[in-house]
C-alpha cells in the first residue's frame, strides 16, 4: 500500500521510534566559529547507542539577540538510554569538549517546567575549579532562579549553569529516500535536513543528518549484533531473494532523526519527506520498523505528511 | 488592579509609623476598615484616616492590589514593610524603613527614601528613583543577615552601609555611594554605576558575592588583593538583565568593558569580589 506526495510514492508504512532520555544546551562563544566548534566536537561520535555512549546533535544556531548572554550560541541535544547514562555522557562531553573550547559558556536549553528531571551539569563540573569555583545566583525572590558556576580556566573564567533539563524524548524517527541516481537521492536528502532543522527540538545525529548505511538487527556473523541493511541495498538487488528496492530506484539514503517529543519528530518527518519530494529523480520514500515489536513509537509516514 | 489612593493631610514633625500601608494588610477588608486602620505617631495611636484622605477600590487578594500614596511622605515610616505581593507606589519621597523585609511585590518611590529602605529585603522589587539613606537594605542592629533575597534599583546615590550583612539579592545604584557599603556582605550581588565610597566591601566574606563598580572607587581597602582585568561572562548576563528587566539602560555601555578583579577582604579570610571597570 502506498500514496503519493508530489508525485512520489509514499509506502504506507511507519518508522519504529524508541524512547529515549533528552536534553539540550546552549553553548555560547565569542563567535560564531567557536561557538560551533563546540557544539561539532561535543556531538562528535554520537551518531547511535549502537556503538556510541550517545546520540546528539545540533539543533540549531541562535543569534546573539536571542542567545542568554547576547553572544552567538548553539544548540545541541544529548540522547542516552536513562537519565543516569545520559548525564554521565553529557558530562564527559562537557568536560572535555566544551570547557576545554575558548570562551565558551554553557546554558540550560530546557527550561524546569518542560522537563521531567533536571540533571546537574555545573554542580559537578564545578570541582574543576579546585575550589575556587565560584557559584552565581540570579533572581533570588524577585525573578526566575537561575544558578551557575563560575570556573577560573586559563583563559579566563568558564560560565556554566548548575542544571540543564532532561526528559523522556523520541529517538529513531526515520525515513528513506530512495531515487533514481545517487546525486538526485543526496540532493533530496539535503533538501530534506535543511527542512527537518527549521523544526525546533529536534537532531539528526548521522552525519548531515543522513546515513547511506541503514543496518538491520544481527548479521550471519554470530559475533556481529547488525549489520548493512540488505533489502535496502540496490547493489544486490537482484541477487537478494527478499530486497525491498522498487524498481529504477539505484541509492538509498536514510534520515534518522531524534526529537524531545512524539509531535515535534512527526513533524520533522513530514516537512522532511514534503521536501524531499519536491526533488525530481526521487522515487520512493519509506521507513524502517520491526514490526512494532522493538519500539514504542510508530510514527506513521501518511500521519506525519498528513500533519496527522 | 484596584486602587486605593492615600493622599497625606501634613508633613508632621513627629513621625508615623505605618506598616498597614501595605497590599497585604490592606486587601480583604471594606475602605471604612481600612480608614480606621492603626497607625503610631509617637505613643499615641490614631487610625490611618487621621493622616491620609483615603480613596479607591480595595482588593480581595492583595495581589491583585495598587496603593498610591499621592504627596510627600518623608514622616511616614515602614511603608510597604513586610509587604508580599501587589504594588505600592509613593509619588513623592517616603520615609524610613520603607520596604523593610517585603518578600514580594513591588514598591516604586518616585523620591527619595530615607534611612533602613529595604533593610532585610527577602523577596520583591524595591525602586526608589531619587537617593536612599543609610543602610538600605541592611541588617537590622543585631542580626547576622541583612538582604536575602529581591532587588533593589536606587536612581540617586545612597548614604553609608547600604548592603550591610548581605547575603542574597541584587542592589543596583545608578549614582554614588557613601562609606561601607557592603560591609560584612556574604552573598549576594551589588552593582554600582556611580562612584563607590570608601571602605567598600569591609569585612566582606564573599559566599559568591560581589560588588562591581562602573564608576570607579574613592579608595580600595588594602585588603582586598588584585588578580586580574578581563571580561567575565557572567557579567554579561546581569547588565543585560538590568537592561532588560529593571530598565537600567545604561548597563548596556558596559557589557565587554573589562573589569578589574579584587578578591578580599584578607582581614576576615573572605572571598569576595570587587570588580572595577576600566576608565
Amino acid at each position: 500500500m502506498s500514496f503519493k506526495l508530489n508525485g512520489v510514492e509514499i509506502e504506507d508504512t511507519f518508522a519504529e521510534g524508541f524512547g529515549m532520555w533528552g536534553t539540550r544546551l546552549i553553548i555560547t562563544a565569542a563567535s560564531r566559529k567557536w561557538a560551533n566548534t563546540a557544539a561539532a566536537e561535543m556531538t562528535g561520535f554520537a551518531t547511535s547507542v549502537i556503538a556510541c555512549d550517545c546520540e546528539a546533535g545540533v539543533e540549531a544556531e541562535i543569534p546573539p539577540e536571542e542567545s542568554p548572554d547576547g553572544r552567538p550560541g548553539t544548540a545541541v541535544m544529548v540522547f542516552g538510554f536513562s537519565a543516569k547514562k545520559l548525564a554521565t555522557s553529557l558530562l564527559n562531553r562537557l568536560g572535555q569538549c566544551v570547557l576545554t573550547c575558548p570562551t565558551t559558556a554553557v546554558f540550560n536549553g530546557l527550561p524546569e517546567e518542560m522537563a521531567d528531571a533536571m540533571i546537574d551539569v555545573g554542580k559537578s563540573v564545578r570541582f574543576f575549579g579546585d575550589g575556587y569555583q565560584v557559584k552565581m545566583r540570579m533572581g533570588d525572590g524577585w525573578e526566575a532562579r537561575q544558578r551557575f558556576w563560575r570556573i577560573p580556566v586559563m583563559e579566563g573564567e568558564f560560565l556554566v549553569e548548575e542544571k540543564v533539563g532532561a526528559k523522556k524524548a523520541v529517538a529513531g524517527g526515520n525515513f528513506l529516500v530512495m531515487g533514481e541516481t545517487e546525486a538526485a537521492t543526496l540532493e533530496a536528502s539535503e533538501r530534506a535536513i535543511e527542512a527537518i532543522h527549521t523544526v525546533p527540538y529536534v537532531i539528526t545525529p548521522f552525519p548531515g543528518g543522513l546515513c547511506r548505511s541503514g543496518s538491520k538487527v544481527g548479521s550471519t556473523y554470530a559475533f556481529l549484533r547488525a549489520s548493512t541493511n540488505t533489502p535496502f541495498c540496490p547493489a544486490i538487488k537482484h541477487s537478494l531473494k527478499d530486497s525491498q528496492v522498487p524498481e529504477g530506484v539505484n541509492s538509498v539514503l536514510e534520515v534518522i532523526l531524534n526529537g524531545l517529543d512524539e509531535p515535534s519528530v512527526k513533524k520533522a518527518m513530514g516537512v522532511g519527506i514534503e521536501a524531499a519530494t519536491k526533488v525530481e529523480g526521487v522515487k520512493w520514500i519509506t521507513a524502517v520498523n520491526f514490526g512494532g515489536k522493538l519500539g514504542k513509537y510508530q510514527l506513521h509516514l501518511k500521519d506525519c505528511v498528513g500533519g496527522g | 488592579m484596584k486602587k486605593l489612593i492615600l493622599v497625606p493631610k501634613e508633613v508632621t514633625a513627629i513621625p508615623v509609623e505605618a506598616e498597614v500601608i501595605s497590599p497585604t494588610v490592606i486587601a480583604g477588608r471594606t475602605l471604612d476598615e481600612v480608614q480606621r486602620l492603626n497607625v503610631y505617631q509617637g505613643k499615641v495611636k490614631l487610625t490611618l484616616a487621621d493622616h491620609f484622605d483615603v480613596t479607591g477600590e480595595v482588593a480581595e487578594t492583595p495581589a491583585e492590589q495598587i496603593i498610591v500614596v499621592d504627596g510627600d511622605a518623608p514622616h511616614v515610616k515602614y511603608m510597604g514593610a513586610a509587604m508580599d505581593a501587589g504594588r505600592l507606589v509613593v509619588k513623592r519621597d517616603a520615609g524610613m524603613h520603607t520596604g523593610s523585609q517585603m518578600t514580594g511585590g513591588e514598591l516604586t518611590v518616585k523620591g527619595s527614601a530615607a534611612d533602613w529602605a529595604g533593610a532585610e529585603m527577602k523577596g520583591g522589587v524595591l525602586r526608589i528613583e531619587g537617593d536612599a539613606g543609610h543602610l538600605l537594605g541592611a541588617a537590622y542592629r543585631g542580626s547576622s543577615e541583612g538582604m536575602t533575597g529581591g532587588c533593589i534599583v536606587v536612581g540617586g546615590g545612597v548614604g553609608s552601609e547600604a548592603a550591610s550583612f548581605m547575603r542574597r539579592g541584587m542592589i543596583v545604584v545608578k549614582g554614588d555611594t557613601a562609606p561601607f557599603t557592603g560591609v560584612h556582605m556574604n552573598g549576594g550581588e551589588i552593582l554600582v554605576f556611580g562612584r563607590a565610597g570608601k571602605r567598600l566591601g569591609a569585612q566582606a566574606k564573599g559566599n559568591g558575592g560581589f560588588m562591581a563598580c562602573f564608576g570607579g572607587v574613592e579608595e580600595l581597602l588594602p585588603t582586598y588583593m588584585y588578580d586580574t582585568t578581563y571580561s567575565p561572562i557572567f557579567m554579561r548576563l546581569y547588565l543585560r538583565q538590568l537592561a532588560e528587566t529593571l530598565n537600567v539602560e545604561e548597563a548596556l555601555r558596559y557589557l565587554d568593558k573589562p573589569l578589574k578583579r579584587y578578591r578580599g577582604d584578607l582581614a576576615v579570610g573572605g572571598n569576595a569580589e570587587i570588580l572595577i571597570a576600566e576608565p
